[in-house]
């Protein structure tokens, strides 16, 4: 008796395809070298250390009075915020009328290992803010934070309330204790004091272990699948190597910073509690008063939304909005949900304000 | 070595040779202690990656069955596999016990490049060039320089203001 195997044969067909798209890809898709990460056009207008200050150049006539500077997150580049320009956090809010700045802190190296909290807050944040101010006239500006950029943008806003009018808090790292990623669980045992004193910064390849264990499955089988299924879609390639790129380009973080990061907010949780301390200066949300819109992503697995609503119910201020999206940490900032959804809302609450 | 007659034997290049050939062995045995823990926390770790793994493959096997024979099938297996070992390796990454032994891997692991470093400035030193914590010293006053620098520029512009 002979046995038969059926093997449907659209399935054999999808298999060929995909085995095609796999030896093409070579020849249809860019090396990263060739990608330029530069989308929107720009002017550098303060360099201090690694830092540098970006002013976005204007599209539209009319411009919003107060500028908004963008305190992006020390993990990876500022790039993601301006990825491409169907999905530029940047484009969208330039199209809205408002002026931007970023900040990019760079990339340090051994001999940036002493820079500390107090560097970042009120070193090179304090800095561009009052650049911002001169060259814009104004006497307050508008401040966003992203991930852990809000964290130190939280703590400058609480040392320097008179330089900020409006602030805004994307996926803010606050509460360590109620994060419920698996990042805060690493976090939480580290010996940090160990590593610094050993290794100086805190090195890139440990920020791509981390990312590693986020999802492993998802994110390193299923996402490359897709990409090899869609290799003739030329639009999807070129959004799916620009996040490639932007992942791949994790900076280290100053040792000094990087410890009193981990020991701060994930180990004692001393910034919810109003107990910690920058530059010697006491660092208490209560002191916040301006408007506040915090963004919290409910699908955010780097920064859990437990880890970052808790900022929207202690800071002092009379005039504040939470907002949570159905996606992620990245899909807040980069997706078709955040040009469609997210900006619009900050904006309008931003045009309210500036 | 302050006698006279070792003094005479050790004088030269042969005694620092001789004190660095030391250094340098007492840290090769002491890598050689930091390796047994090391290798005791990437065990405990690869048993529980293996452990977690044996457990998903175990529920997607009972799964299986329950996936259609249509064209479809091969996305819903990977669907179905993809989710359950998501969820399990997210759940172990989670844990204490995961998050403890993670921490010890990494701590035993940063005590053999230690260990590395001291040779390294053994040999530095030896050269006559400047050693890890002789090159941090001098960041170090690098960077109270430069903080001193900024908060002098910065009273000065109050005063220039006033």
């Amino acid at each position: 008796m002979k046995s038969e195997s059926k093997i449907d044969p659209r399935i054999l067909e999808e298999i060929l395809k995909f085995s095609r798209n796999v030896i093409d890809a070579p020849k249809l898709v860019s090396a990263p070298d060739e990608i330029s990460m530069e989308v929107t056009p720009h002017d550098i207008v303060q360099e201090i250390d690694k830092t540098r200050l970006l002013h976005y150049r204007s599209l539209t006539e009319k411009q919003h009075k107060t500028p908004l500077l963008i305190s992006y997150a020390l993990i990876n580049r500022y790039h993601i915020l301006d990825i491409q320009p169907e999905k530029s956090w940047v484009r969208n809010l330039l199209l809205q009328g408002f002026d931007i700045y970023m900040l990019d802190w760079g990339s340090p190296t051994s001999m940036d290992k002493y820079l500390d909290f107090d560097d970042y807050v009120n070193g090179y944040l304090d800095s561009s803010v009052e650049f911002i101010k001169n060259e814009s006239s104004s006497e307050k500006i508008s401040l966003q934070g992203y991930c852990t950029g809000a964290t130190i943008a939280t703590a400058y806003i609480t040392l320097h309330p008179e330089s900020v009018k409006n602030y805004v808090a994307t996926a803010p790292v606050i509460d360590g204790w109620r994060d419920t990623t698996v990042i805060s669980n690493l976090a939480k045992h580290m010996d940090v004091d160990k590593m610094v004193e050993i290794v100086g910064n805190m090195p890139p390849e440990f920020m791509y272990y981390c990312f590693s264990v986020l999802k492993p499955f998802e994110q390193g089988i299923e996402k490359y699948v897709n990409f090899f299924k869609n290799i003739d879609n030329k639009k999807f390639v070129d959004s799916f190597l620009r996040v490639e790129k932007w992942l791949g380009d994790t900076p280290p973080i100053p040792g000094e910073l990087f410890k009193q990061w981990i020991k701060d907010i994930y180990q004692d949780n001393l910034l919810i509690q109003n107990k910690m301390f920058v530059g010697g200066s006491h660092i208490d949300l209560k002191k916040i008063t301006m408007p506040i819109f915090t963004q919290v992503a409910v699908g955010d697995h780097l920064v859990s939304p437990e880890c970052s609503m808790p900022l929207h119910y202690a800071v002092g201020s009379e005039d504040k909005t939470l907002r949570m999206y159905p996606t992620g940490h990245v899909g807040m900032i980069a997706s078709s949900l955040s040009q469609t959804k997210v900006l619009p809302e900050l904006g309008k609450w931003l045009a309210e304000r500036s | 070595m302050s006698s006279k007659p070792q003094a005479l034997a050790s004088v030269g290049p042969m005694r620092a040779f001789a004190s660095n050939a030391k250094k340098i062995s007492t840290e090769l045995i002491e890598i050689n202690e930091s390796l047994i823990g090391f290798n005791q926390f990437v065990t405990e770790y690869y048993k529980q990656l293996a452990e977690t793994w044996n457990v998903a493959q175990k529920k997607v096997n009972l799964k299986v069955p329950d996936v259609p024979h249509d064209v479809e099938q091969i996305d819903s297996f990977k669907r179905i596999w993809i989710d359950i070992f998501d969820n399990d390796f997210t759940e172990l990454f989670d844990s204490v016990k995961f998050g403890e032994n993670y921490g010890k891997l990494v701590s035993k692991e940063l005590e053999l490049t230690k260990h590395w470093n001291n040779i390294s400035n053994v040999i530095l030193q030896s050269a006559n060039l400047p050693s890890k914590e002789e090159i941090d010293e001098v960041y170090k006053e690098l960077h109270s320089l430069k903080k001193r620098v900024t908060k002098l520029e910065i009273e000065l512009k109050k005063v220039n203001k006033k």
